[in-house]
């Protein structure tokens, strides 16, 4: 049967490595029905195609490149798309995002997905071009950092406005935090997808088409979409779209420092004394240079910055996200923002994370100060705070996987296992992923976020701003009156765990739409009724305008992630925090004292997620209630099933 | 020194034009969005009749769309007349007409206009009947419609001032 759905470009790829071998074939209907696209749709092919036996680095795996119906779609901002895989840094559920021009430009080429498993013999890339696609020789791009593999893949197809996706060294390198760059500086850069694809021998994709995306009520569609706009542009959020627009993510180093929250020396506090030194108001004047925005977004968070002189000048670059800031700068006590630059850019041509990697140099930097480990330990070099020349070192070692640098590319759960003693005591992950900008002693629901994060430590499956940024007015309406009082307190885990559980299947939407986590995340505009109002009208499923069917469809895509960590083993246990963040006090700071109350809110979370409170497993009725009855028979013969 | 679009010779009465302010645009594309929509009703960027260039590495991007000159090259380069007035005044291009010779693209100095890789005939800004879809569509105000006078002159050639720097031309405006 045709395919019968509009806003999808109709068509997916099933690519073989190993023999070389490309299937098109036609979008299965109920990926779309059931599961909407992005995330959601990668969940159910990685459930039916990696088993707990498939290798994160093994030519068996399947790394799924995804785009969702509103990518390249003008709704703002859906310029993204995602890619997901069993992942080799955690070996659990792992799926990266990532803005630009590239996941349209996957779309107009033809594609919704493209999933690729074996090994190539030799490098090779993927070219897709007005619904063909075709392997080629990528021998010379081997070894090539990221911008110059772009520019010489456009080169040899004459078409500078080809858009990739491709790995750098690291990757290839299998770092396990590995990344995968997109139109130059924005990356997929947390879980280690990027060492997926080189483990394939897959240098990357390159992307151009001109088959359109139709609608299927193109007036209804369009009106809508004027709707959710007209939200977005409501006076209420005038202040957050300015930020936006002027300082991107960096104007969080000051407020997230306000709050106490903003990771410092490797997690140690959340307050950084000289925040100011890395913050909004000095890139902005002294280095930004140029705004620039994703593929039809009207928020423009990115930005363009030079160094004009000095030791780390640099001609125009992509300015670095919040995140690189905190990674090398507090949290490694390094204020020097020059550095920081250069170190996320660095990171770019290298493509590696650039949250695991300052992460994992600043766990190195702990162990230094306690002893643990010695320059003799780490070639000589003198890894102490704050010291930039040594971080600069270590990011060209672990890209390269030389000397020490081979053990810091796995990250830190394995680095603390190689260096024994007490050294565990410091990792500062979930499941294996390094733990990204925030911290549970100052913000309660974000340690529920990490505890529960299907890919590990970080904040982007679930984060709520609500209490973070203090928003009364949405946490009313969303959850009414007495409920909001309770959740704007962000030291207290009362509600959290139902305030969590809606932020989690609320993101699955998005991820599976594909859009971005801006509009929804912060400003909190977008909500359920968002994906009620577009996605009928753009598709032609008159299911996704029931609020029940959506609101379904968000907990099967949740479940059916929570289901593939279970499959491997993932437990409660593991649903956890890492020990300086669970039981040491926040020692300085706006947040001194605080902890958070996990299981309080694990307790309540699993209630309203339907799993059973001592082991987390699904339960039974939840799962058939949600049509995931498939999974429920899997579960029950592996023991993994709650009645 | 190249003639600008009021070059001697001018033969077209134009009252309108867009104006582009390339410090405002972030490359986002929702113009080509937006075209595409409105002239094809589909999302095809590729088929904008107002098209972003981009060179990531030296942090240029380049908007470009015709300048609905008052001396139009591309006209003048048709071999079958295909390029024609509509009843307000603006040229569009007659599918029915168009062999797809290309040859106003090689023309026109200005990249605005360009061929439909799916039609293979070419297509132009027609200001979408006087009120741009474009213009809507630009979240950062970078596109405005202006009139065809002083102020207008101006505006449409710092238009041009990036694209031509970077090609290291000179062009030259008319009279003003």
């Amino acid at each position: 049967m045709k395919f019968p759905y509009k806003g999808y470009a109709g068509y997916y790829l099933d690519v073989d490595l190993t023999k070389g071998k490309i299937v098109k074939r036609e979008m299965e209907k109920e990926w779309a029905r059931l599961y909407l696209g992005g995330t959601g749709v990668a969940a159910k092919i990685l459930w039916d195609r990696t088993s707990p036996e498939t290798d994160p680095l093994s030519p068996e795996n399947v790394l799924v490149v995804g785009t969702g119906p509103l990518t390249g779609a003008m709704f703002s901002p859906s310029g993204r798309m995602m890619f997901a895989s069993r992942g080799p840094l955690t070996g659990v559920w792992a799926e990266s995002h990532v803005g630009g021009f590239m996941g349209p430009e996957i779309k107009y080429a033809g594609f919704d997905f493209v999933i690729l498993t074996g090994r190539s013999k030799k490098p090779v890339y993927l070219l897709l071009r007005d619904g063909k696609a075709e392997l080629l020789d990528a021998s010379h791009l081997w070894g090539r950092e990221t911008n110059v593999a772009t520019e010489m893949i456009r080169e040899e197809h004459k078409n500078p406005s080809l858009e990739t996706a491709v790995i750098g060294p690291a990757g290839e390198n299998k770092v396990l935090y590995g990344s995968i760059i997109v139109d130059f500086y924005r990356a997929a850069g947390r879980a280690g997808l990027g060492a997926v694809m080189g483990s394939k021998n897959l240098k990357g994709i390159a992307a151009s088409g001109s088959l359109g995306i139709e609608a299927y009520d193109i007036e209804k569609y369009l009106e809508a979409n004027q709707r959710e706009m007209e939200r977005l542009k409501d006076p209420l959020w005038k202040d957050s779209l300015a930020s936006l627009r002027k300082y991107g993510t960096t104007d969080l180093v000051a407020v997230i420092n306000e709050i106490g929250r903003l990771p410092t020396k490797n997690h140690w506090t959340g307050y950084y004394e000289d925040a100011e030194d890395i913050g909004p108001e000095v890139i902005a004047e002294k280095y930004r240079i140029a705004q620039e925005a994703c593929h039809g977004c009207a928020i423009g968070c990115k930005y363009i910055i030079r160094v004009p002189e000095g030791k780390y000048s640099t001609g125009p670059i992509g300015g670095p996200e919040y995140e690189t800031l905190m990674a090398f700068g507090s949290n490694c006590l390094n204020n020097d923002v020059e550095s920081i630059f250069y170190l996320g850019k660095r990171c770019d041509l290298l493509g590696m994370d650039t949250i695991s990697a300052g992460k994992t140099i600043g766990f190195v930097m702990e162990l230094c100060e306690r002893g643990i480990v010695s320059a003799k330990d780490l070639d000589g070099i003198d890894v102490s705070w704050g010291n930039d020349e040594a971080q600069a070192e270590l990011v060209e070692k672990i890209a390269e996987r030389e000397g020490i640098g081979d053990i810091l590319a796995n990250g830190v759960r394995k680095a603390a296992e190689h260096f024994g003693g007490e050294a565990w005591r410091y990792a500062v992950h979930v499941k294996g992923l390094e733990a990204s900008g925030q911290d549970p002693r100052a913000h309660q629901s974000i340690g529920l976020t990490y505890a529960t994060n299907v890919r590990g430590a970080d904040h982007l499956r679930s984060l709520s701003s609500l209490e973070e940024l203090g928003y009364p007015e949405i946490a009313s309406e969303r959850f009414g009156e007495e409920k909001a009082q309770a959740i704007l307190d962000i030291m207290s885990p009362t509600c959290k765990g139902q305030l969590i559980w809606d932020m989690e299947d609320l993101y699955a939407l998005v991820d599976s739409a594909v859009i971005c986590k801006y509009g929804t995340m912060w400003p909190p505009v977008y909500y359920y009724s968002t994906f009620t109002n577009v996605i009928a009208p753009l598709t032609g499923m008159d299911e996704w305008a029931d609020p029940k069917y959506v609101r379904d469809s968000a907990q099967r895509i949740s479940h059916l992630r929570r289901a593939f960590n279970h499959r491997l083993g993932i437990t409660r246990k593991d649903e956890t925090l890492p020990p300086r963040l669970l039981s040491e006090p926040m020692p300085t700071g706006p947040s001194k004292g605080g902890l958070p109350d996990l299981d309080i809110m694990l307790d309540e979370y699993y209630e309203y997620r339907g799993c059973d409170k001592g082991t987390g497993y699904p339960r039974e009725k939840k799962l058939r209630e949600l049509g995931l009855d498939f999974v429920a028979d899997d579960l029950h013969e592996r023991g993994m099933l709650a009645k | 020194m190249l003639d600008g679009p009021r070059a001697a010779g001018a033969n077209m009465q134009v009252k309108n034009f867009l104006a582009i302010n390339t410090d405002l645009c972030t490359g986002c594309r929702n113009c080509e969005l937006a075209c595409s929509m409105t002239h094809t009703q589909s999302f095809n960027p590729k088929r904008s009749r107002i098209q972003i260039l981009k060179e990531e590495m030296r942090n240029l991007v380049v908007p470009m769309v015709c300048l609905q000159c008052e001396s139009p090259l591309c006209k003048n380069a048709c071999p079958t007349n295909a390029i024609q007035e509509n009843d307000q005044g603006i040229l569009f291009v007659s599918e029915q007409d168009c062999i797809g010779c290309a040859n106003c693209v090689t023309a026109c100095i200005y990249g605005g206009i360009e061929m439909d890789p799916r039609t293979r005939k070419a297509i132009k800004c027609d200001l979408c009947g006087g009120d741009p879809a474009c213009v809507r569509a630009c979240e950062y105000g970078a596109i405005t419609l202006v009139t065809a006078d002083d102020g207008g002159y101006v505006a449409r050639r710092e238009a041009l001032s990036l694209p031509y720097r970077t090609m290291g031309f000179l062009v030259k405006e008319g009279p003003e």
